[in-house]
C-alpha cells in the first residue's frame, strides 16, 4: 500500500468516519473547546521514527529537538500538552516515564516556539498525583514543575459525546487542558501490559479520564471495554503526536510489577497507531495480535511494510520482551 | 488548626464551594474543607452557610451528589455530604441522600456477574467478591476508597437515627462493606486502592488508602485489623506525602493509637524524610481533621 494514500479502513471505521462527516465531528462537545479534538480524516500513516538513545543523559534534548525538526512540526505559538505515563512509583522498577525525557520535551517545544507547554497526567490508582510526581523524580529534574503541572484527575471537564463509539461509552466528561490544547504530546513507557498486552501511546490516554468525576481507579472504562475505549479516546485525538521512552522499558507483569528491560530507544511519529505497531515489533509482540490496534486500524493495516520507518531499523533495536504466559500467542514471529 | 482554618477560608470560591487546587468548586474538596472549619470549632457561619449552598446546588433528583455542579451523575461523592455535621449539612435532602448511598453496590455484587463468575467455575471462592462494597462511579466495580467513606457515612446515619433506613438495615450494610475492606487487603497488612492481586502478583497498599480504610474499621477486634494497623505504622514512620500521612494518623487514632506527632511537612531534618505539602485544599482539610482528630473531636466518627 502506498502510505500516501488513505488507508483501507476497516467497515466500521468508514462507519465511524461517514458518522463524523454527518455530525461534523467525532464528537458533539460542549462549548468550544475543540481545537485538540477536530476530526482527522482517514490518512496515510506518518512515519515513525526510532532514534537510538543509550542512557537518560542530557542528549535527549538534542534529540527531541531533532525529532521535532524531522516531523515538521510547528508549534510556533501552540500550546502544548506533555502527557507522560505516571501510574505508581516503585524504587525497584520503571514504571513511569523518565522526567528526563519529558524534561527534554517540555525545553524542546519551547525552543520550536511554542505558546505554553504543560506537563499533564491523571493516574489511575493514586490520589495524590504530586506526591506520584514527587517520588518519580519531576520536582527534582523539572525546575518549577508545580507550576507547569496539571493534575487531569482534578482539572475543568466539559462532557463530550461518542458518535457511534466502540466501547459501550455515550460520553465522557474530560478535562478542559487536553480539550483546548493544540496539540497533545502522549509520552508512554514502553510497556507490556497484563491486560492489553502491550501499553504505549494510545492506552497512555486513559491518563485523561478524570478521576475526580470517575475515581480511583477509572473503572468505568474497565466495564466498557478496555481495547474498544482506547480505540475511542484515539478517536477522539486524532492529532495526538507520540514520544515513547523506549530506554529503558518494562517487560512481564507490566504496567506496574513487570522487570526494567534496556532497550535504549524513543520512537516517535504523528500516527499513534503506527507508533505503537512499531513498539510493539520492538518487543517481539505482533501488532495485528494486538486488540485495540486491530480495532483502530483493521489488522491489513498495521503491516510494516505499511509504516514509513524512519532512523534505526527495527531488526536493529529489537529487543524480545518476556511476555505472561496468559500473552504468549501475541509473541511476533521473526 | 486555626491557620488550617484561614487558609481553607482564604481559598474559598466566590460560589461558595472550594476547588482541588484552584478554579471551578468540586462537591469532595467542598466537604472536607466544610467538615474542618466545623471541628475547628469557631463558627464561620456565613463561609459555611455559602459551601452549603454551593453544595446544595450539586444534589441531583435521584438524590445523590454530583462531583461538580456541571457533571449529570450522582457518584461516591454522596457519601461526603452525609459526614457533615448535621446543623451544617442540614439545608439538602439528607434522607434522600441517604437511600441514594445504601443503593449503590458494586457491579461484580449483581447477580449476572455472580452467575458468569459461578458458570466459568470461579463461583464466589474470590473471597472479596463475596461482599458488596461501593463504588466510584455508579455501574462499576467497588473499590476500597468509596466503599470506606460510605461505611463513614452508614454509622453515622446509625449514630443519629431516623433516617429512611431501618438500623438492621444499615448495620447489615456496615458489615457488607467491613468485609469487604477485610477481603482487599494487601498481603502486606495495608490497603490499596483495591486491587490486591493483579494476575497472580501480589499489590502493595498506599498509606492514604490504608488509613482510610482503618478509619472505617474503627472499633473492629480482628486480627486482620491489627495487622492493618502495625502496617499503617510502619507506612507513617516513613511517609513522605502529606495528605497520606493524615490519613494515617486519622486511621491509627480511631484504633487507639497513641497520639502521633508527625513530622512537620516541607520542613526535612532527617535527610528529606518530611511530608510535602503541596497546598491543595484537601491536604490541608485532612490535614485539619487529623489534628482535630488528635485532639479529642473526630469529624468523622463523631455525631
Amino acid at each position: 500500500m502506498n502510505p500516501e494514500k488513505p488507508l483501507e479502513p476497516t467497515r466500521r471505521a468508514w462507519t465511524k468516519a461517514s458518522g463524523l462527516a454527518a455530525a461534523g465531528g467525532v464528537i458533539a462537545a460542549t462549548g468550544a473547546l475543540e481545537s485538540c479534538t477536530r476530526p482527522a480524516r482517514l490518512q496515510a500513516w506518518a512515519p515513525v521514527s526510532i532514534y537510538r538513545a543509550a542512557t537518560y543523559s542530557e542528549e535527549l534534548y538534542a534529540l527531541v529537538r531533532r525529532i521535532i525538526a524531522e516531523h515538521a512540526l510547528d508549534v510556533r505559538g501552540k500550546r502544548v500538552v506533555l502527557k507522560p505515563n505516571l501510574v505508581e512509583f516503585d524504587a525497584h522498577t520503571v514504571i513511569n516515564t523518565d522526567p528526563k525525557l519529558v524534561h527534554a520535551a517540555l525545553e524542546a517545544f519551547r525552543a520550536a516556539g511554542a505558546a505554553d507547554v504543560r506537563i499533564a497526567e491523571g493516574p489511575g490508582h493514586r490520589r495524590v498525583t504530586l506526591d506520584l510526581a514527587d517520588a518519580s523524580g519531576y520536582f527534582s529534574t523539572v525546575p518549577n514543575f508545580e507550576s507547569l503541572f496539571t493534575d487531569l484527575n482534578l482539572d475543568e471537564t466539559t462532557r463530550v459525546d461518542f458518535v457511534r463509539p466502540l466501547s459501550k461509552l455515550q460520553s465522557l466528561y474530560l478535562p478542559n487542558t487536553i480539550l483546548g490544547c493544540d496539540l497533545l504530546v502522549s509520552m508512554p513507557k514502553l510497556k507490556t501490559h497484563h491486560w492489553t498486552g502491550a501499553t504505549l501511546s494510545m492506552k497512555n490516554l486513559f491518563g485523561l479520564v478524570p478521576g475526580g468525576v470517575y475515581g480511583w481507579p477509572k473503572n468505568v472504562l474497565h466495564w466498557a471495554g478496555i481495547p474498544q475505549c482506547i480505540a475511542d479516546l484515539h478517536m477522539l485525538f486524532p492529532k495526538t503526536f507520540a514520544i515513547v521512552d523506549g530506554i529503558v522499558g518494562m517487560e512481564g507483569n507490566g504496567p506496574i510489577q513487570g522487570t526494567p528491560r534496556a532497550v535504549g530507544v524513543v520512537v516517535a511519529g504523528a500516527s499513534p497507531v503506527a507508533v505503537d505497531a512499531t513498539c510493539c515489533r520492538i518487543m517481539g509482540l505482533d501488532p495485528t495480535r494486538i486488540r485495540y490496534l486491530q480495532l483502530t486500524a483493521g489488522e491489513q493495516n498495521l503491516g510494516e511494510d505499511l509504516i514509513p520507518q524512519k532512523g534505526e531499523r527495527i531488526e536493529s533495536v529489537a529487543t524480545d520482551f518476556v511476555v505472561l504466559p496468559e500473552h504468549a500467542g501475541l509473541r511476533l514471529s521473526r | 488548626m486555626m491557620l488550617y482554618s484561614e487558609d481553607l477560608l482564604g481559598r474559598q470560591n466566590a460560589d461558595g464551594g472550594w476547588s482541588y487546587f484552584r478554579g471551578g468548586s468540586w462537591t469532595e474538596p467542598t466537604c472536607y474543607a466544610l467538615m474542618a472549619l466545623a471541628a475547628s470549632g469557631r463558627g464561620h457561619e456565613v463561609e459555611v452557610r455559602r459551601g452549603m449552598e454551593w453544595l446544595q446546588r450539586c444534589q441531583r433528583p435521584d438524590g445523590g451528589f454530583a462531583p461538580r455542579e456541571s457533571v449529570r451523575e450522582s457518584t461516591w461523592v454522596t457519601a461526603l455530604t452525609l459526614l457533615l455535621p448535621t446543623p451544617t449539612g442540614g439545608s439538602f435532602d439528607r434522607p434522600h441522600a441517604e437511600t441514594w448511598t445504601v443503593e449503590q453496590t458494586g457491579r461484580e455484587s449483581g447477580w449476572v456477574f455472580r452467575l458468569r463468575l459461578w458458570m466459568l467455575g470461579a463461583g464466589s471462592s474470590a473471597d472479596s467478591m463475596s461482599f458488596d462494597g461501593w463504588p466510584w462511579y455508579p455501574g462499576a466495580a467497588a473499590w476500597v476508597g468509596p466503599t470506606a467513606l460510605s461505611i463513614l457515612a452508614l454509622q453515622k446515619m446509625d449514630k443519629r437515627g431516623g433516617g429512611p433506613i431501618s438500623r438492621s438495615d444499615l448495620k447489615k450494610r456496615i458489615a457488607q462493606g467491613r468485609g469487604y475492606l477485610l477481603a482487599r487487603r494487601c498481603r502486606d497488612g495495608g490497603w490499596n486502592h483495591g486491587s490486591t492481586r493483579a494476575l497472580g502478583y501480589d499489590s502493595d497498599s498506599y498509606p492514604e488508602t490504608t488509613g482510610l480504610a482503618l478509619l472505617a474499621l474503627h472499633g473492629l477486634n480482628d486480627p486482620k485489623v491489627r495487622q492493618g494497623v502495625v502496617r499503617g505504622e510502619q507506612q507513617l514512620a516513613v511517609c513522605r506525602s502529606s495528605e497520606g500521612a493524615s490519613w494515617l494518623r486519622l486511621g491509627l487514632g480511631a484504633h487507639g493509637r497513641p497520639p502521633l506527632t508527625p513530622p512537620i511537612p516541607n520542613q526535612a531534618s532527617d535527610g528529606g524524610k518530611a511530608p510535602v505539602m503541596h497546598g491543595g485544599v484537601m491536604e490541608i482539610a485532612i490535614a485539619a481533621l487529623a489534628e482535630a482528630a488528635q485532639a479529642g473531636r473526630n469529624s468523622f466518627l463523631d455525631v
